[in-house]
């Protein structure tokens, strides 16, 4: 193969793509759909539920105060403290519940496979940035909220190559 | 002319012509490392690489942890490779706890892996690419790594560490009409790597900077217990998933790819003739993965390993990854030390950059698939 017709290849392969649609995810304007409402787990099977580990969702008619999901976290990243909440509940005679500092959260889901009461799971919030870092500190009464996402974009695959949405 | 310099100071013989270069710890050509190279006008005369600037004492942390606990952390030196690198881990907790992996989780754990190998040799050509100052090879392989990104997130939950293989199984079963997608962005992809033949590999340019730079012959690359692509690039045939195949690979359909001369053309264009073979593996898993059963066996909760030792290895992107893990039981291994495959081919360095012109640096050093957070540990 001459240097030239090499060459010529290679850029012509690379000008072919101009009539490609772009491939990037537009991301503020779109947001990548993921499958189901985030990680679950089934304390029963021990199995979980396939889902995108973002930021958690407390129950807080399950949660006993057991500390499990604070026993998990540590030596992993220690993110998760036990907090006294100003609710009566019957299965939670200390009234203590989680509280998750997302500073240092690594988001690997296991504080959720060791809830065996489902109170804890996880949802498809990923947004979490702030401007202070006190306020990366979720308490138990903002865990217990359910985010509100819009998130529709999926890779189309036709012969005119990928493409999100 | 002796002066007198401050005890523990040593000055080296200066030679006019030999001028040392350091070429990182904060290099773009060298990632966390340094490599102390001496030249002789354009060419090196000898090359001493000094790694250790991202140690983080990954082996030290894993004896104070509990064979759970240690999942998330574990997969920290080679984060696009992270079920790889949790798969010896998982295989050796499993012999050490006595643990049956549920058939249908053997295969999920194939899956998973040969996707990450994908993820993980994408990002390497990657950078590959932009090192031989091509960035059209930066962009294609790290925009087609979101296919797989993608599909390990809706297997997974998480774009990077996954923390998906435990021991016992996987977390958690695959999501609805997954195979189908898979096998969808699967076929798109073999379809694009097809392109990067006219653009990289049949490139006169890249042809001419890697080809004869850097020979690893057969004998050498046995000799200096190189594994992995480097290996196999020498015309060597081992691969771990062939020779001592763990979990579902003996039942799986494909083939190590074998090339023979030895050079840096060699070393960057087998990983990349592997993507086809694991692409072929995807498909193979698939299709005999059995279509229900549970994935995960239940573990007792803090479990205690016996006295006993074992040692695990598999293939990952980067060669040979090995656990050997002790454990006096207690719900924490007694030590564990990881053998890794980048480590492994450090050694050839200096061999191979030694007479090389300084510019070809990049293309030998990248070429011999050396990740320095994972060999740091």
């Amino acid at each position: 193969m001459s240097t030239a017709g090499g060459i010529i290849r290679a850029l012509n392969s690379g000008v072919k793509h101009l009539a490609i649609r772009r491939f990037t995810l537009r991301y503020p304007e779109q947001k990548l759909k993921f499958v189901g409402d985030g990680f679950q787990f089934n304390p029963e099977t021990g199995v979980g539920i396939a889902g995108l580990r973002g930021r958690h969702i407390l129950y807080h008619e399950h949660c006993t105060g057991c500390q499990l999901c604070s026993v998990a976290c540590e030596g992993i990243a220690e993110a998760i403290g036990m907090v006294k909440v100003n609710e009566t509940w019957k299965q939670n005679k200390k009234a203590i519940m989680p509280q998750i500092d997302y500073g240092k959260c690594v988001f690997c889901g296991l504080c959720v496979d060791a809830c065996p009461f489902y109170a804890l799971y996880m949802t498809n919030d990923y947004e979490l940035s702030s401007f202070t870092k006190s306020a990366l500190i979720y308490t138990p009464a903002q865990l217990a909220i359910k985010p509100k996402i819009s998130q529709d974009v999926e890779i189309k695959i036709d012969d005119r190559g990928a493409s999100h949405g | 002319m002796t002066t007198q310099l401050p005890p523990g100071i040593q000055l080296e013989n200066i030679d006019d012509r030999i001028m040392t270069l350091n070429v990182g710890p904060q290099h773009p050509g060298s990632g966390h490392m340094r490599l102390i190279i001496k030249v002789d006008g354009d060419y090196i005369v000898s090359c001493d690489p000094d790694p250790g600037y991202v140690h983080r004492g990954e082996e030290k942390m894993a004896e104070y942890r509990n064979y759970i606990q240690n999942i998330p952390h574990l997969e920290r030196p080679v984060i696009h490779d992270s079920s790889n690198i949790l798969y010896p881990y998982c295989l050796a907790v499993e012999e050490l706890l006595g643990i049956e992996v549920p058939e249908r989780a053997k295969y999920i754990r194939v899956i998973a892996a040969e996707l990450n190998r994908c993820i993980y040799i994408l990002y390497w050509l990657a950078i590959y690419g932009i090192f031989l100052g091509h960035s059209t090879m930066f962009m294609w392989p790290a925009g087609d790594r979101e296919l797989f990104i993608d599909l390990l997130e809706a297997m997974s939950g998480a774009r990077v560490t996954h923390a998906y293989l435990v021991p016992g199984g996987v977390r958690n079963d695959l999501p609805a009409n997954f195979e189908e997608r898979c096998l969808r962005q699967v076929d798109y992809f073999e379809k694009r790597l097809k392109e990067y033949q006219a653009v990289f590999y049949k490139n006169p340019i890249l042809i001419s900077r890697t080809e004869g730079t850097g020979i690893l012959s057969r004998t050498d690359a046995i000799r200096l217990g190189t594994t992995g692509s480097v290996l196999r690039a020498s015309g060597v045939n081992f691969d771990i998933r062939k020779k001592e195949p763990y979990d579902v690979y003996e039942n799986l359909d494909f083939e190590p790819v074998v090339m023979k001369e030895g050079d840096s053309y060699a070393r960057s264009y087998v990983p990349y003739l592997e993507m086809f073979e694991s692409c072929r593996i995807i498909r193979d898993a698939i299709r005999k993965m059995p279509k229900s059963g549970s994935v995960r066996t239940k573990l007792k909760p803090n479990p205690k390993g016996g006295n006993d030792e074992v040692y695990k290895r598999v293939e990952s992107g980067r060669g040979a990854l090995g656990y050997y893990i002790v454990s006096n039981n207690r719900p924490e291994p007694y030590r564990v030390k990881i053998s890794v495959g980048s480590f492994r081919n450090l050694i050839c360095m200096p061999y191979l950059l030694k007479g090389e012109l300084l510019g070809n640096m990049p293309a030998v050093y990248w070429s011999l698939n050396y990740w320095p957070v994972e060999a740091d540990r």
